[in-house]
């Protein structure tokens, strides 16, 4: 199914899914439920504060309701997430209905203690639902982001396009090996902010005038959030998914060192351009001279099988190095420094390619066949 | 005022006797926890977050007992941090000499009496019986050191009497339960990282606070003298306050050592069902708490006396038997490794496979 959808020559690297603790703030709306319900039914039924829920069978409803609404304001506030609170609203409507319609007044508390239980289970499976519709693949060219239980929801982030990388690992994270990573794209698409608003109002006078003043504050801070859909949300093994995010990442940004290079093979190609220059300008200057030519496949071959004849060359053409005109010692030295640079800055890198080196060794015997060819 | 004899004993041995007690009760808490931090490390490689769990409750209560350290000696805070692996706590000022040796104190001592105090404080709530100080006659050794025994006992007592009948129906019982199980396993002092490096025991810890006590014997020599002045004036004003003061040390080590006992049933029961079948060894946990409130539930119906003990009797039972039954008859019959196969990856850390032979 996931291979389908892969692009030509894109590999997998992982399929990964949200830890089952990764959601514990929503799981924690329902335990808070279901302990609730138990509370509410202990204090009516079995503590020594029963005489005061025998006055009136509504107090148990209004106790469980009046509480689990408070929650849900302050957790709202908390979170600034009101839909905290209109979901236990819509709990507390719900339990509301269910006993009128069932003319269940007789006994709310054991109502409560069931309806809690009953509503927090419903909620478990909700949260699990939604937990097991999120995928996550990592594949060496981008990161794919699935998930939504009725709206299918997905991202695609590719390598080169990550800005930035924000992690994170809560107690729970860190207890259980799990954790958040959130790519954040160039043009911001990860990134969100917390807004604070504080705001009172003050009334003076009782009768005709009367004085209203108000006072606010916001505050607004940039910081890496995402819906779980479009984040690594509460992956496992945290520690080698970041790794590996991380690893990919680097491959797809040029480095300080691949920078580095390219500068070293542009001031090698203008070097190369100086010195076909100077041997053109030779070659019209002295057509009757010391032929400067391109050598074949053939001479090259031929040199190949006569060594004594090669050296006999070399030798010749050391002996001849010293009637270089000035500006062609000149490059021949600039080239022999900058491959030394060169050198001497592969050395600084270990973890070099194999196939880069030999491509660089190649050039460099080129350039030293070039050389004495010229020379 | 009390009548004080004058008399060498009772102006300088009868000081001594509750710190004898102190630090017995101390020494052994110190071996009960070796004793928990052995079966933990006996978990480790197959309940690795089950112990980065604990691990943090022990960095959190050490990382709270400094910066307690630094708030007692106006050094203030300017960061605090608390993580699985390490805690740490940055003063805003950097203070040297006797405010520098009681951060260190703090640090050192605090988790074995801080965390304990806290639940000892949640413990007088709740049970509300057995904090009781015994007021001296004759100021003798002999009779503070009974004292100080007889205050540990009677609130000894009274903690194991609630423990026997506690009733799990009780959410203020069962919370206060939760709440001595989850302090037992952090009053630990000394860090287990995610790595064992160095062997950090009983040995570790004393080795520790001797070198800390012995560099600075100017401070311990006030101290002393403070404690005296104290047992002095207690003489003449109030002598149940040398013994009350001692013996709330002694309530925190007494309490100290039931928490860290009520977690090896526990510890115990996580490391008996690793011999189980992958799915059967929830059948004894579930019977924990099923056993239970069907004991409670049969109770209702067919009332008796003390039916929170027969309720906690049953449970333990019905759990002990249906785990030996399921050790036999459903003992796993996988090769077992130290370290989860899952876990060990090969070189490239990126599949999770078998580690592959050298050859």
């Amino acid at each position: 199914m996931v291979r389908k959808e892969l692009l030509k020559n894109e590999q997998i690297e992982r399929v990964l899914s949200p830890h089952p603790l990764s959601f514990m703030k929503l799981q924690a709306l329902c335990i808070f439920v279901i302990v609730w319900g138990i509370v509410v039914w202990w204090l009516t039924k079995f503590s020594q504060y029963t005489s005061i829920f025998n006055g009136n069978i509504w107090y148990p409803l209004i106790l469980w309701g009046l509480v689990m609404l408070l929650i849900g304001v302050v957790a709202s506030l908390v979170t600034i997430r009101w839909s905290i609170f209109f979901l236990y609203l819509c709990v507390f409507v719900g339990a509301l209905g269910l006993i009128f319609w069932q003319h269940w007044e007789k006994d709310t508390a054991l109502f409560l203690f069931l309806y809690s239980i009953a509503v927090s289970i419903a909620g478990f499976l909700i949260v699990e639902l939604y937990r097991r519709s999120h995928k996550y693949i990592i594949t060496d060219l981008r990161i794919i982001f699935k998930g939504g239980i009725f709206t299918k929801r997905e991202r695609t982030i590719r390598y080169d396009k990550i800005a930035d990388i924000d992690a994170k690992q809560g107690i729970l994270g860190q207890i259980f090996g799990f954790g958040t990573i959130i790519p954040v794209s160039e043009s911001g698409f990860g990134l969100g902010s917390d807004k604070t608003m504080a705001a009172g109002g003050v009334e003076i006078g009782t009768k005709r005038a009367k004085l209203f003043g108000f006072a606010g504050g916001g505050k607004e801070v940039q910081t890496p959030i995402a819906r779980s859909y479009y984040e690594l949300h509460g992956v496992y093994p945290y520690k080698d998914v970041k790794q590996l995010v991380e690893e990919l990442l680097q491959t797809h940004v040029s480095t300080q060192y691949e920078k580095e290079q390219v500068e070293f093979q542009k001031e090698q190609v203008d070097i190369q351009k100086q010195m076909r220059d100077l041997l053109h300008k030779q070659v019209r200057e002295k057509p009757s001279g010391k032929s400067v030519r391109q050598p074949t496949e053939e001479e090259n071959t031929e040199e190949n099988e006569n060594e004594g004849k090669e050296k006999m060359m070399m030798k010749k053409n050391i002996a001849e190095e010293d009637t270089f005109p000035p500006e062609q010692v000149d490059i021949q030295q600039q080239m022999k420094e900058l491959l030394k640079k060169q050198k001497i800055t592969r050395a600084t890198q270990p973890e070099e390619d194999e196939a880069e080196e030999e491509e660089t060794e190649e050039e460099d015997d080129k350039n030293k066949e070039e050389g004495k060819e010229i020379a | 005022m009390a009548n004080v004899p004058l008399d060498i004993e009772v102006l300088v041995v009868a000081a001594l006797a509750p710190i004898f007690g102190v630090v017995a009760f101390w020494f052994l808490q110190l071996i009960f926890i070796e004793i928990q931090k052995w079966m933990l490390s006996k978990l480790r490689h197959r309940h690795e977050a089950f112990c980065r769990f604990t691990n943090f409750i022990g960095i959190l209560f050490q990382t709270i007992c400094q910066a307690l350290g630094y708030t007692v000696t106006r050094s203030g805070i300017a960061s605090f941090q608390v993580t699985v692996n390490y805690g740490k706590v940055q003063p805003k000022k950097e203070k040297t000499g006797v405010f520098e040796w009681i951060v260190h104190s703090f640090l050192l001592i605090g988790p074995f009496f801080i965390p304990a105090g806290l639940v000892l404080l949640v413990s007088y709530f709740v049970i509300g019986k057995g904090f009781a100080f015994p007021t001296p006659v004759y100021y003798t050794f002999v009779e503070s050191l009974t004292d100080f025994g007889v205050s540990l006992f009677t609130f000894a007592h009274e903690f194991v009497g609630f423990l026997v009948n506690i009733d799990l129906f009780n959410p203020l019982h069962i919370g206060f339960l939760f709440v001595l199980l989850f302090f037992g396993l952090g009053i630990r002092p000394s860090y287990i990282g995610e790595q064992r490096k160095e062997k950090i025991n009983l040995i570790h810890d004393l080795k520790h606070i001797k070198n800390h006590l012995v560099q600075k014997p100017l401070y311990i020599l006030a101290i002393i003298l403070i404690i005296y002045a104290f047992y002095i004036l207690s003489l003449f004003l109030n002598p149940m306050l040398y013994v009350g003061l001692f013996s709330l040390f002694g309530w925190m080590s007494l309490t100290a050592i039931i928490a860290v006992l009520l977690t090896y049933p526990v510890l115990l029961l996580i490391k008996i069902t690793d011999e189980i079948r992958t799915h059967w060894k929830v059948i004894p946990f579930i019977t924990l708490a099923v056993s239970y409130i069907l004991a409670r539930v049969f109770f209702i119906y067919y009332p008796i006396k003390q039916v929170e003990k027969v309720s906690l009797l049953v449970m333990i039972l019905s759990t002990l038997i249906i785990t030996i039954l399921l050790i036999k008859y459903k003992k796993t019959n996988r090769f077992k490794t130290a370290p989860k196969m899952k876990h060990v990856r090969v070189t490239d850390g990126k599949k999770r496979t078998f580690k592959k032979r050298a050859d």
